[in-house]
């Protein structure tokens, strides 16, 4: 019987902490992420855009590429965009 | 002729077979080894840890190879080779490795100081991301109520005749975390480490298969077809975290720090899981520790943590009463944990507009990121379309905060 009491009791407080313990962090975080979105609300982007210029490749090479999109696709095809990887 | 015979007697007894002879008990735990070495290179069950494990296990139970663990009594007394008796918290690690040999020495200096265990925990940190439970902080509340087959458990087992540390010890395989158990059962039963390890560890690489049970025994198809992304299109949840990475770098520092006020006990597997996630999150600043944590420690660790607790698995200290109450309470520990989950599920349905697929209850045991995984196939086998995935991995990972807890407030009241 004695047995029984400590494992309700533990039961208790083990179930009582588990569950205090996760609210507070559950409602911690949502303030935490509240006062973040005021002080520091923008991701910083990654400065990758440059990379992306038009200067990719250069004119000569622009001209190869042209003329060999035209050859493959019979003149219908058209180069957007040229990337460097 | 006399002289010859003597030799051969001496040859005889230095090999192992006159203790196999004398002592058969050795050939089922050879059995068990060649078991669990079978599930974890053919079945695949946890490989990672049931090899060690078991080849622990096996190199344990040769008596003349000193390799297996010898367990001191309550009052830490240890039997040496020579018949005497000595504190093993009295000698010296060099002494234990040359009067115990050295997986004595590894043991009583890596486990039962409860070094691994947090040093494992740090690799998982670095390894875990808090993305998904940030995003949907409600769920996390379920990594709380799956707790409650670990407390229900210690009662039974209580009633059972186990002790109150061997029960708490028992029931903390309901948590559903290896670290975890085993760091508790250091704390409270070390003499129960090995076959608590192993049903641990055997339940988390079963979850495939217990889930799906579980689940089939108390879910209708209706409540698992709940198709959780409509139901955040029906009701949108106010919160947008406009900076994930630096929420993401503060929450660790926060967590160690409210838990460690409330249950100082359990910081240091919450403590160092945060830290090995600060590591990760911070980037490329401290990428180089971050390696450090998430390959070569957390590798080094497990392979010795595996070891030492198979070599805990020495034949006396095994074939027990007591281990098939494990394997069995360990079962319904785990079985419990993830029903309570889907109950409060089921609870939280009745009062809320907004439903929750209770497979999100389920994997509030931890088991990460497996439990999710399993959860997300019976989702997709009702409707191909409808991924848990994320939710899921909400409340498992503040399972692993949660079951972290309940281990600390057990150790600290019972320890």
């Amino acid at each position: 019987m004695d047995n029984l009491g400590t494992g309700l009791t533990l039961m208790l407080v083990g179930m009582v902490t588990v569950f205090a313990i996760l609210m507070i962090v559950i409602y911690g975080s949502r303030l935490l992420i509240q006062l973040i979105n005021r002080i520091a609300p923008e991701e910083q982007a990654p400065a990758k855009k440059e990379s992306a210029s038009p200067a990719a490749v250069d004119a000569n090479a622009m001209a190869i590429l042209e003329a060999a999109v035209a050859q493959i696709t019979g003149g219908t095809g058209r180069i957007a965009k040229v990337t460097k990887i | 002729m006399e002289a010859i015979m003597d030799i051969l007697r001496k040859l005889y007894d230095m090999t192992a077979f006159s203790n196999l002879i004398e002592d058969p008990a050795f050939l089922l735990m050879y059995l068990l080894a060649f078991v669990l070495l079978y599930l974890g290179i053919v079945k695949k069950y946890e490989p990672l840890l049931l090899i060690p494990i078991a080849f622990g296990v096996l190199i344990a139970n040769f008596p003349g190879g000193e390799m297996g663990v010898v367990q001191a009594d309550p009052q830490g007394f240890v039997t040496l080779p020579d018949g005497s008796r000595e504190i093993i918290w009295d000698m010296p690690l060099h002494k234990v490795a040359h009067e115990l040999g050295i997986m004595n020495y590894l043991y009583y200096a890596l486990i039962k100081t409860g070094l691994l265990p947090p040093i494992i925990f740090m690799g998982v940190g670095a390894l875990t991301d808090f993305g998904p439970m940030l995003r949907n902080l409600k769920l996390a509340i379920f990594g709380a109520a799956a707790q409650f087959g670990i407390f229900a458990v210690l009662i039974v087992s209580l009633l059972l005749g186990f002790t109150p540390q061997e029960a708490a010890s028992l029931g903390i395989i309901g948590g559903a975390d290896g670290p975890t158990a085993i760091f508790t059962t250091i704390k409270l039963a070390p003499h129960l480490l090995g076959p608590i390890a192993i049903a641990a560890y055997s339940y988390m690489a079963l979850v495939p298969v217990i889930i799906p049970l579980v689940v089939k025994a108390l879910c209708s198809k209706k409540e698992l077809m709940i198709n959780m992304k409509e139901q955040d299109k029906l009701y949108p949840d106010t919160m947008v975290i406009k900076n994930m990475r630096v929420v993401k770098i503060i929450f660790p520092i926060a967590v160690t720090t409210i838990v460690a006020l409330f249950v100082p006990s359990a910081v240091p597997l919450v403590g160092m899981l945060m830290f090995g996630n600060l590591i990760k999150e911070i980037g490329a600043d401290t990428s180089r520790l971050f390696d450090a944590a998430s390959n070569g420690i957390m590798n080094a660790a497990t392979i010795f943590l595996g070891l030492c607790v198979g070599a805990t698995m020495t034949a006396d200290a095994f074939l027990n009463v007591q281990t098939l109450g494990i394997v069995v309470g360990g079962f319904c520990a785990f079985a419990l944990s993830i029903a309570s989950g889907i109950c409060m599920v089921k609870v939280w349905n009745l009062f809320s507009k907004k439903k929750i697929n209770p497979l999100v209850g389920a994997t509030g045991l931890s088991a990460v990121p497996m439990a999710s995984r399993v959860c997300n196939g019976i989702s997709t086998k009702y409707d191909p379309k409808n991924h848990v995935l994320n939710y899921c991995m909400a409340s498992n990972i503040a399972g692993v905060i949660g079951s972290a807890v309940a281990a600390g407030v057990l150790i600290s009241f019972l320890g």
